[in-house]
């Protein structure tokens, strides 16, 4: 890798740059050094064993300590938590089920009239036609007991945060990490101190759940008008009055978005709980079906828990919106007709779980899935091929080593590498004339890093790169936070691992920024688009995503290439809804304004909204951001070889130390990049005024 | 498996025994359901022998990897099916410590090796033999093994043997660790359905052994001294150079069993099931859809047996 | 100011100062700048710090109705919430009839709010989850009144601003005019003696405005509380004030009756605001008056001049004067001489 660089800017113009290109030229720099030193210093490439900290080990000695200490109030919790387990479980089981499709009916048209009486009827008739009716009770037991402790934490937190200022920030933080941390990274230590069975379900699902709840408590609270807090306080309310009979009430809308935000995520981890058992809830289903890759009941199992996320968010959405009353005289008759056809039928009832209506389709779903595979394996064999060799092999290791005569037809020579650098200078040399010096050094230095590859990419490198974007970003703040949170999983042996995650969150996340973008810039433009795409994301967000593991490794297999489209199909919706978000929600003036310029349609799309919606979109880019690296996890029971194949060692081992060290890694470079991206939209936001 | 209800707790019949040797009936003895049908099948035949012997039984679904704690904690009592190529580092930690206990053999006869499925020898002429495998490499070359075979390896937290196969007996292959068990099998069906080529670590009893004829790879025998001794075998320079070692088929329990409920301790311990019933049971479960309650009881039915010796001898 | 009766509210150098630590910054400024406020505020804003309220003196008498009024920006809302305590001052003392308020606790500041002081804001501050009543009731409802008699009290307050057969509406069914009557209404709920009114009337349209003007007026006529009144408009000012404070960048720069203000502004800030203002309606002809030791041998003319009479009366009715009037109060008694120069003189002060 022994490559010339263009030799850095001259000094008299230094004290001229902007931040931006200073940041770039600094990291343009390093890129060089170390690229240039790396053949004769090994360390800087590859960190050295002797220099490693045996942290994991410490971790674990050291939680091992904590959670004995903590285990008799643990073990306690878990006790006290069965009885309402057991009685919502009991309840909603032995409770026959015409009665409870009744009773969600009438909640339906309580909450919502026809349409969602609609809803909850055919939702819960396909749930019954399934045959899974037993597990999905067994589910909502769970998360009807899992929603109010989050709901209860996270208001707490958010109350906490929002009465004494200064836990603030301490507290952003731990909902950060509540929500980065991957769930199997600590269920060892939960299962050690809460016992087997579905508490621990609860708890991980809970920890997952609050945090949505608690930023939206302290959201709601902030907002709440400045006189209304003045004028409960003039009337002479004492802070709890304030609090309960004026703030909370006010922000009640805002709060019930987080509620609404809580029961989706419940529901989304009450597959992670699965893994652990000891409930037999639907979740488990899906495991069992995942397991013998039997496509066709996965998706049933898992379009179950879909219709359960779509009745439960219909329905608790319009909780959030200031909703007109319907008759109460048909929510009786609903529950009154429930109840006379439940008492009639009672014993003709047929036992649910010997319905299997839809077993005939998930079959053929199953069987055209087969045939798909064998019809197109040519087809699909090239695709993935061509996105390995020439997209992802590259991009991971570098061009110099992924350029082969049996993938390219030739060898990377060190002259090809002069080439590729000299071309970037060429391209740089040209934008940074143009005016756009920090895009000419950024063209150089992914230049550097396609011919590296980035799980390659030395550590020195990384963090003078992460610190001077921090540093344009947010400040210098930032640059050192990032920098210290990075140095910790170098010194604890995780670098390698790290870099592969990144490199393959990356793609997917470079993939979906491109391929979303387009796609919400659509749905933007054409009101049909939107009606297709929107029921989409809702399901890709919803379903577990175990279930889209078998159709990606049954046309692609083992491999990165399957993990990368596992990731996107997750991480995709964020930049779509956000893209589309951001474009359709341009105030009517400026849009007035421009039209009544002249300005084209397309022009309006690329001078007004694009940059108006900027912010939200960066903020899209954000949330696939976590979303990649949440699934990156998911991906790994592909069999991929980055911190969530650790995760999976720690997790069958249970290694509580490499679990949560491994965990925590994932959470930091998650967090390293939200606040990146986050700082780069903070500013955009300033710069418009919003 | 839509039937496994939660605490199914029946009270069999049992003839008149002595309370003392049966330990506390009233309370169910927790039996672990594994994420296998196999598993289930071996389970339920335990249990339904419990019940015979006069005991509740409850069976309670667990991860495979995460239940010693469960165990150890006296919340789940016993597991039956327990593969030694492949238990989680926590089971030593546990017995080792005393809260969990082996209860012996299941005398289940397993194997793992390298596998195929079937219509892969007409790709790689020469198999089963594993020399063949020398000349094919390229058959089975992949984008990210290039200019490797690609051999298809159990899940990372299982262990890395087809691996250390291919470097004992120096293949030109590159193991690619599967993810999950589900990786595994969509690579079998997926390579069946297209007709591709795959190598695979697999393992039987299995219901997808029959299900995409899967065929072992012959290596040469293991012996102990394949794995000690770099001299032995095909290859002077490495060890591993023969097939996996045999893997056993265990059961474990709640340490606390032999006290709280001795009859079951000893019914469980003497406890024997072998590939010759587990695996039609398994088929009649998996291919032709019965319940594993129905189909476990039609079996305990006809082949009293092979299970009533063990249920009388704990008795008397 | 040697009153006998205690001021409703005494404020005496009142500083509010933004930042971190703002308290010993500014004591540290006061010290460096030999005590001068202004050099105070003018060091401390150069530190990055924002003096809000700076050294603020002035009392409130019983019964008088003190408006204060500025630009947004010019500190008048950082003021109230000083003096309602919604904010903590930086430094300096605030008495309300007598009582220091800075230091008092915080059960003693609940205690007073609940019984003596009301406040009413600019953006109504309703609670959108209550009814009209609820709302009212509210102030009480803390204290533990019991439903019944909130709600009879509530009923009483609600016809006083005119509100009756809406008790049960909720805010979002109010139009904004109806919405501050409810805010009024809630701040008179407890008959408090002080009453803070925080710019009440600026989000209301014109002719809604003057119209709560008035009934403002007539509610003040029968309680005659002591009451602080923002306002950014000199016309509301100078209509409804006793006396006006007028407040730039924290600072308050003059504080007189209306005619004070407007003809004899303390600078050009302050004649600015007045320079569209109709002064011959706001300043009377006891403004221009001189006393009768100037009395000239000779006034030719009278034109019947009184001391309350409005400029612009007295203007109209000496058009053909040139000489010194004479002014006779309600008893026909001679009290001065005004010069029509005078007149005209005081009326063209937004000219210079």
């Amino acid at each position: 890798m022994s490559i010339a660089e263009p030799a850095p800017v001259t000094a008299p113009w230094v004290g001229r740059l902007t931040p931006g290109t200073r940041a770039a030229l600094i990291t343009l720099i390093a890129g060089a050094v170390t690229l240039l030193l790396a053949p004769y210093l090994p360390w800087i490439t590859i960190w050295p064993d002797a220099w490693t900290l045996p942290a994991t080990q410490w971790v674990d000695t050291g939680l091992g300590l904590v959670l004995n200490l903590i285990k008799p109030a643990a073990r306690w919790f878990s006790w006290l938590m069965e009885f309402p387990m057991t009685w919502a479980n009991f309840a909603l089981v032995s409770t026959p089920w015409p009665l409870v499709i009744g009773v969600v009916t009438a909640l339906g048209w309580y909450l919502g009239g026809a349409s969602m009486a609609a809803l909850g009827f055919l939702g819960l008739i396909f749930v019954l036609a399934s045959g899974y009716w037993v597990e999905s009770m067994n589910t909502l037991a769970l998360v009807a007991v899992s929603v109010p402790l989050a709901v209860l934490t996270g208001g707490a937190i958010g109350i906490l945060a929002n009465e004494v200022p200064r836990v603030k920030s301490a507290v952003q933080a731990v909902l950060d990490i509540m929500q980065t941390v991957p769930t199997f990274a600590y269920l060892t230590p939960l299962l050690l101190l809460f016992g087997f069975g579905p508490v621990v379900g609860l708890i991980a699902s809970a920890i997952y759940a609050a945090p949505p709840m608690a930023r939206n408590v302290i959201l709601g609270l902030e907002r709440v008008e400045p006189e209304i807090k003045e004028a409960a306080m003039m009337s002479g309310g004492n802070r709890l009055q304030q609090l309960f009979l004026v703030e909370i009430p006010t922000a009640r809308l805002q709060i019930m978005v987080g509620v609404n935000q809580c029961l989706m995520a419940a529901l989304s981890m009450v597959i992670i709980a699965a893994v652990i058992g000891g409930f037999n809830d639907i979740g488990w289903e899906v495991l069992l079906t995942m397991r013998k890759a039997q496509f066709g009941q996965a998706l049933l199992a898992g379009l179950v828990i879909v219709v359960f996320a779509v009745v439960i968010d219909r329905m608790s959405a319009t909780l959030a919106t200031d909703r007109r009353r319907f008759d109460a005289r048909v929510t009786y008759g609903i529950l009154g007709a429930t109840v006379i056809v439940t008492a009639l039928s009672l014993g003709f009832l047929p036992d649910p779980a010997t319905l299997t209506l839809l077993d005939p389709v998930a079959d053929s779903v199953d069987s055209s899935l087969g045939d798909f595979t064998a019809a197109n394996g040519a087809a699909l064999n090239t695709i993935k091929n061509g996105a390995m060799f020439y997209g992802l092999l590259p991009l991971r290791i570098g061009l110099d080593e992924a350029v082969l005569p049996f993938t390219w037809g030739f060898s990377w020579t060190p002259a090809m590498s002069a080439g590729l650098f000299a071309a970037a200078a060429l391209i740089g040399a040209v934008m940074a004339l143009r005016g756009n010096v920090v895009g000419g050094l950024v063209v150089l230095i992914g230049a550097g890093i396609l011919e590296t590859g980035v799980a390659q990419m030395p550590w020195p490198f990384v963090l003078i790169a992460v610190a001077a974007l921090g540093w344009v970003a947010s400040g210098w703040r930032l640059a050192v936070i990032s920098v210290l949170l990075l140095s910790t999983i170098l010194i604890s042996g995780l670098w390698e691992r790290a870099l592969l995650s990144l490199y393959l969150s990356g793609a997917a996340v470079f993939a979906c920024a491109v391929v979303g973008g387009a796609i919400g810039l659509l749905c933007a433009v054409s009101p049909l688009a939107w009606k297709i795409m929107r029921p989409i994301s809702d399901m890709l967000q919803t379903i577990p995503l175990f279930v889209f593991l078998i159709p990606v490794l049954m046309f692609f297999q083992i491999g990165e290439f399957s993990a990368f489209l596992a990731i996107c199909a997750y991480a995709i919706v964020p930049m779509i809804r956000y893209t589309r978000h951001g474009l359709v929600t341009t105030p009517d003036e400026l849009i007035e304004a421009a039209t009544s310029s002249g300005a084209t349609e397309w022009q309006i799309m690329r001078d007004v909204r694009a940059p108006y919606a900027a912010p939200t979109i960066l903020l899209g880019l954000n949330q696939t951001i976590l979303y990649a690296f949440a699934m990156l996890v998911i991906a790994a029971l592909i069999g991929t070889t980055g911190l969530g194949q650790s995760i999976y060692l720690a997790l069958g081992q249970a290694d509580v130390g490499l679990g949560v060290s491994s965990g925590a890694a994932m959470a930091i470079l998650a967090l390293v990049a939200d606040r990146l991206v986050q700082g780069f939209a903070e500013e955009r936001r300033k710069a418009l005024g919003l | 498996m839509k039937s496994l209800g939660l605490g199914i707790a029946l009270t069999a019949m049992a003839g008149a025994v002595g309370a003392t040797e049966l330990g506390a009936v009233d309370e169910p003895i927790r039996l672990a359901i594994n994420e296998w049908t196999g598993q289930h099948v071996t389970t339920h035949v335990a249990g339904q022998m419990l019940e015979a012997a006069g005991y509740k039984v409850e069976y309670v679904t667990a991860g495979y990897m995460n239940m010693y704690q469960a165990m150890e904690d006296g919340e789940l009592h016993a597991a039956l099916e327990i593969w030694s190529s492949n238990v989680s580092d926590d089971y030593a930690k546990k017995v080792a410590a005393g809260g969990v206990e082996e209860l012996g053999d299941l005398g289940l006869d397993a194997k793992e090796g390298i596998a195929y499925p079937a219509h892969v020898a007409d790709i790689c002429p020469g198999l089963p033999a594993w020399e063949a495998l020398r000349d094919c490499a390229q058959q089975f070359a992949t984008a990210e093994t290039i200019p490797s075979g690609r051999l298809v390896d159990y899940p990372a937290d299982w262990g890395t043997p087809g691996a250390d196969r291919m470097t004992g007996l120096d293949l030109p292959f590159k193991a690619v660790p599967a993810g999950s068990e589900g990786a595994l099998i969509a690579e079998l069906r997926a390579s069946t359905e297209r007709k591709s080529p795959l190598l695979i670590t697999f393992w039987q009893p299995h219901w997808a052994m029959s299900a995409y004829d899967v065929q072992f790879v012959d290596l040469p025998v293991g012996e102990d001294a394949c794995f000690n001794d770099p001299a032995w075998g095909p290859n002077p320079n490495a060890v591993n150079d023969c097939d996996f070692a045999p893997s056993r088929i265990f059961k474990a329990g709640w340490s606390g069993m032999a006290d709280k409920w001795p009859a079951a301790h000893e019914i469980l311990s003497n406890y024997q099931l072998s590939v010759a019933d587990q695996q039609p049971m398994m088929g009649a479960i998996d291919v032709d859809g019965g319940s594993v309650e129905e189909v476990v009881a039609d079996w305990m039915a006809a082949n009293e047996a092979k299970w009533r010796p063990v249920v009388d001898e704990a008795l008397h | 100011m040697a009153t006998p009766a205690p001021a409703a509210i005494e404020c005496r150098n009142l500083w509010q100062v933004f930042g971190p630590d703002a308290e010993s910054q500014l004591s540290a400024a006061m010290e460096q700048a030999g005590g001068d406020p202004d050099v105070a505020a003018g060091n401390l804003k150069e530190k990055g710090y924002i003096p809000a309220v700076r050294d603020a003196n002035f009392e409130v008498m019983p019964g008088e109705l003190f408006v204060i009024m500025g630009l947004s920006g010019s500190g008048k809302s950082t003021l109230i919430r000083c003096i309602s305590h919604l904010l903590g001052a930086t430094s300096g003392e605030i008495r309300i009839e007598g009582e220091d308020i800075v230091s008092a606790s915080k059960k003693r500041l609940i205690e007073l709010r609940r019984k003596k002081l009301g406040m009413v804001f600019q953006h109504f501050g309703l609670f959108p989850h209550m009814s009209v009543a609820d709302n009212v009731g509210f102030p009480l409802k803390v204290q533990g009144v019991s439903r019944k008699e909130r709600r009879q009290r509530a009923m009483e307050v609600i016809s006083l601003v005119g509100l009756e057969g809406r008790e049960d509406a909720f805010p979002r069914e109010l139009s904004g005019g109806q919405r501050q009557r409810v805010g009024i209404a809630r701040s008179l709920a407890v008959n408090p003696d002080i009453w803070f009114l925080d710019e009440p009337f600026s989000a209301l349209d014109p002719l809604i405005r003057r119209q709560l003007q008035d009934e403002f007026l007539n509610i003040q006529a029968t309680l005659k509380k002591s009451i602080v009144f923002i306002t950014h408009d000199i016309t509301e000012a100078l209509k409804l004030a006793d006396r006006i404070a007028i407040m730039r960048d924290g600072k308050i720069v003059q504080i007189g009756t209306p005619a004070e203000i407007v003809l004899n502004p303390a600078d050009d800030y302050v004649r600015e605001f007045s320079r569209d203002v109709a002064k011959g309606q706001h300043a009377c002809v006891d403004s221009v008056m001189r006393p009768l030791d100037q009395k000239p041998d000779n006034m030719p003319d009278d034109p019947g001049l009184r001391p309350g009479m409005t400029l612009d009366a007295a203007l109209a009715a000496c058009m053909q004067c040139y000489e010194p009037v004479p002014v006779h109060d309600e008893n026909g008694v001679l009290t001065g001489i005004v010069h029509p120069a005078d007149l005209v003189a005081a009326l063209q002060v937004e000219t210079k």
